[in-house]
């Protein structure tokens, strides 16, 4: 081979070992949104603006007269539409592995497992089980939900009470790395039973949720007088259940405590007294009952859209006719008063398996007093806050993740269909 | 519904449900004009009583209103303390942990359920307050709590904090019978399955309470020496021997479910031996056998009035034997067990006037004062006194008559039922759900 001819063959195997690094496949696509109305949530509205998308990220957002769009992109006009971050449920029991159990704790359960008629399916506590493991993101679920304009869910684990950690996914596939936001979110409790063995009563079952934060203290003190004597000290017994709570015993890691009732809130916030804990309340459709309480909180609130009455709730147990009216009227409300009392939270989708119902409620939340501008924050910025996301996700700002709602209206109105939907940069297809 | 009238009450009560009471003025009244039964200082024939700031300030005739309190007129009716039921489980999300045989740490005080209609059935029998217990399915149950019926107000407003702090034990059948599979598929059989068992078990218990009790003294003893040990770790907090210790500290008292006689004897030797005290035995059916040893250890009994023999532990029950005990000297509640008959409390607590020839103040004290005693709220409600908390019910007619029903409640001098409003209310709804059908909406 001559020497010029080697070269250039030495050339182009280093030009094609580059392209490998850089392969089409990992750079997503460059999008230039242009004409549309951006809402941005963290800033104010722009009525006529351009939006660059680049590589799953947002390069810039401004007036149409002051961003100029690049030549690689892929234009897409959006006369008429509007923009919007893509909405977050802040916790959700979607894309599991197993079929989702029915949302409201114990209550619910058949009366013959009540009595006792069933062996245990799961032991009450299972922190170290990640939601992330679990996952099985199905087309049929994500098109669901990226239709009614939601683009990041909290995956958490559904079962017993101490349930497990949960997973923050972006929907844009159904491989569950690429999906991965944030692994582990949360730990996850539930005030339920268990079926057929302890606890088998709800106040087993809070003795049961203190008797394990005391362990992990206990763990936790244990471990570090050891680290302090490797020598001279004989070594605590390792236990998967203890160490899986450390981090939220030591480093405060966020803990979500699913309220199924008014009660439940207190209940909850009784144990975070107690134990110092970092964290969040979720489930919460009574929580305007407890506004007096709250009030006085700065814990993060992950609030439900689900409008169903729990039961043994005084609006399900004096008849068919005040729990139809209290799910078509009191409940809906609970939103908008809770910000007529100046509590802020994030609205989740929690009970809920369908987007479109999802959108319905967020609309009827709307109607029973909610403004639309809190309630459009509720399931963007401040769930990302919530989350600890907020520099990547939540609004749309230059260098945050590119999901977004292209609407052909004003999102949350009845007749708004959602056009576009992107996700981590990507246009998806239904 | 066999019984329209009854059919009538309940529809009266889920109506009521939704009515939300006049929290009158700040807990300020002036009831005027009625039979004052004080159960403690004898009877009025026509006096009033002036609550203020929901504690009874004044007792006597002719009291003038101060400006800007609410005056209720009752002449010829009868008022009374609060009635008080020792036992039920009420205003509860649960009232078993029944998966296993020892549950101290499973605190009813911590799944109170405001929104249970229980608790207006209660006030519409003149009921103002409740020992709602763990139930009787484990021979050591949980620790229970006292609540006052304060219907639409946070769960956290009704805790009484001034009450005895009390433990509930259970013998006998119901704690045996807990311990079986009764459905296929069910928990596996649980210890113990026998009295000598249930008696052992506690024992065993207790012998565990005391050890972690001397661990801890052992390392606080340590912790606090000159020369504590370069390693020290405390031993593990263990939320049930905790409430254990309590009682063994004297810090909490023991109410034992007990039907048998020579059941609650073996109790009582547990009790010499530990060294706790037992504020009462509930059910009690034979007490009359041992009312004398019941004296000597100042131990009360709750019981029911008349309704002995369903099943075969209560086969040697007599309706006899509250108002026998009563007249022995031991201390005697007649509770409800139940929140369908918390609202006749009244009714049973009569029996005694039949069975026991108690006098009408005796038999009034039963769901009173005494109760009052046995949860340890006896200074501050009970009776009708100056400077006690105004809970009051007043009644139609002697609370002790077949005829009586109770008219309005009232909890710390607010008023918390009223059956003429309760009335007037469930009228409207109905005329206006009348109303809606006839102009076509649903």
């Amino acid at each position: 081979m001559p020497k010029g001819a080697r070269l250039f063959f030495m050339l182009t195997i280093l030009a094609l070992g580059a392209l490998a690094w850089n392969t089409p496949a990992d750079v997503g696509p460059t999008y230039a949104i242009r004409n549309a109305k951006i809402v941005p949530v963290a800033g104010p509205v722009i009525e006529k603006g351009i939006l660059i998308i680049r590589d799953g990220l947002i390069e810039s957002v401004g007036p149409s007269d002051k961003i100029a769009i690049p030549e690689d992109a892929e234009v897409i006009e959006a006369a008429g539409m509007a923009a919007y971050p893509g909405l977050i449920s802040a916790h959700t029991n979607l894309l599991l592995e197993e079929p989702a159990a029915p949302a409201g704790g114990a209550s619910q359960a058949p009366l013959i497992t009540l009595m006792g008629g069933a062996q245990p399916s799961t032991p009450p506590g299972t922190p170290e089980v990640l939601a992330f493991g679990l996952l099985k993101p199905k087309k049929s679920v994500l098109d669901n939900f990226l239709k009614a304009g939601f683009t990041t869910v909290l995956v958490a684990p559904n079962r017993g009470i101490i349930q497990g950690q949960s997973v923050v996914v972006n929907l844009n596939g159904e491989d569950p790395e690429p999906m991965v936001v944030k692994s582990p979110a949360a730990l996850h409790i539930n005030f339920t039973t268990n079926r057929g063995g302890y606890p088998s009563s709800l106040m087993g079952t809070i003795a049961y949720i203190r008797q394990g934060f005391l362990d992990a203290e206990d763990y936790a003190l244990a471990q570090a007088v050891y680290a302090k004597n490797l020598k001279g000290m004989k070594r605590p017994v390792f236990d998967p259940f203890l160490e899986a709570l450390l981090p939220y015993i030591r480093e405060k890691k966020p803990v979500v405590f699913q309220c199924n009732n008014a009660e439940d809130i207190k209940r909850a916030l009784k144990i975070v007294d107690e134990f110092k804990l970092n964290a969040m309340l979720s489930h919460l459709n009574e929580a305007w009952r407890d506004a007096f309480v709250l009030k006085k909180t700065p814990i993060p609130l992950l609030v439900t859209l689900d409008f169903r009455p729990p039961s043994g709730s005084s609006f399900v147990n004096q008849g068919e006719d005040l729990r139809k009216k209290a799910e078509a009227e009191t409940y809906p409300a609970n939103a908008g008063n809770l910000a007529k009392d100046g509590i802020s939270f994030a609205l989740t989708t929690f009970g809920l398996n369908d987007g479109s119902t999802a959108l319905k409620n967020i609309q009827g939340a709307i109607k029973a007093g909610l403004s639309k501008e809190l309630a459009l924050k509720a399931l963007t910025l401040l769930p990302a806050q919530y989350l600890g996301l907020a520099a990547q996700l939540g609004s749309l700002e230059p260098g945050k993740i590119a999901n977004l709602i292209l609407a052909k209206g004003e999102l949350f109105d009845e007749k708004t269909k959602i056009d576009k939907v992107f996700v981590d940069g990507v246009q998806w297809k239904f | 519904m066999k019984n329209p009238l009854i059919f009538f009450v309940f529809a009266a009560l889920a109506m009521a449900a939704s009515f939300q009471p006049a929290f009158a003025d700040g807990g300020n009244l002036l009831i005027k004009n009625g039979t004052i039964l004080t159960v403690t200082q004898g009877i009025m024939a026509k006096g009033d009583v002036l609550v203020l700031n929901g504690i009874i300030r004044q007792i006597g005739e002719n009291i003038t209103p101060p400006a800007g309190v609410k005056v209720i007129e009752v002449s010829g009716k009868f008022v009374i303390p609060g009635i008080i039921d020792s036992h039920t489980h009420i205003a509860l999300a649960g009232t078993n942990e029944g998966s296993e045989a020892i549950t101290p740490e499973a605190d009813v005080g911590a799944v109170i359920n405001a929104d249970d209609t229980a608790i207006l059935t209660a006030l519409s029998g003149g009921v103002t307050m409740a020992h709602t217990m763990h139930g009787s399915a484990n021979p050591i149950g949980g620790p229970n709590v006292v609540l006052k019926m304060k219907w639409g107000r946070p769960s956290e407003d009704m805790v009484v904090t001034e009450a005895l702090r009390t433990l509930k034990f259970a013998l006998g059948e119901n704690v045996k019978q807990s311990s079986r599979t009764i459905l296929p598929g069910g928990p596996p059989p649980r210890y113990p399955q026998t009295r000598m068992g249930v008696n052992a078990i506690i024992r065993r218990e207790f012998l565990r309470a005391q050890n972690y009790m001397a661990a801890w003294d052992r390392y606080h003893k340590l912790k606090a020496s000159k020369t504590p040990p370069k390693i020290l770790l405390p031993p593990r907090k263990d939320l049930r021997l905790e409430v254990l210790a309590d009682l063994l500290r004297g810090k909490m008292v023991a109410r034992c479910h007990d039907y048998q006689a020579t059941e609650a004897l073996e109790f009582i030797g547990l009790a010499r031996e530990f060294g706790f005290k037992i504020a009462a035995f509930e059910h009690a059916w034979e007490a009359y056998k041992i009312a004398d040893e019941l004296v000597r250890e100042k131990i009360g009994i709750s019981v029911f009035a008349d309704s002995w023999a369903y099943k075969m532990e209560a086969a040697e029950g007599i309706a006899y034997d509250a108002g026998y005990c009563s007249k022995k000297g031991v201390l005697v509640s007649i509770n409800s067990d139940s929140g369908e008959r918390i609202r006749r409390l009244f009714n049973d607590a009569s029996k005694t006037m039949k069975y026991g020839g108690l006098s009408e103040n005796e038999a009034l004290s039963l769901i009173t004062i005494n109760p009052a005693i046995q949860l340890g709220v006896d200074r501050i409600v009970g009776s009708l006194e100056v400077g006690k908390q105004a809970d009051i019910a007043i009644f139609n007619e002697h609370p002790m008559s077949a005829y009586s029903r109770c008219e309005l409640t009232i909890v710390d001098g607010a008023v918390y039922f009223d059956r003429a409003a309760l009335l007037r209310e469930r009228e409207e709804t109905a005329k206006k759900a009348e109303a809606a059908k006839k102009g076509g909406r649903p």
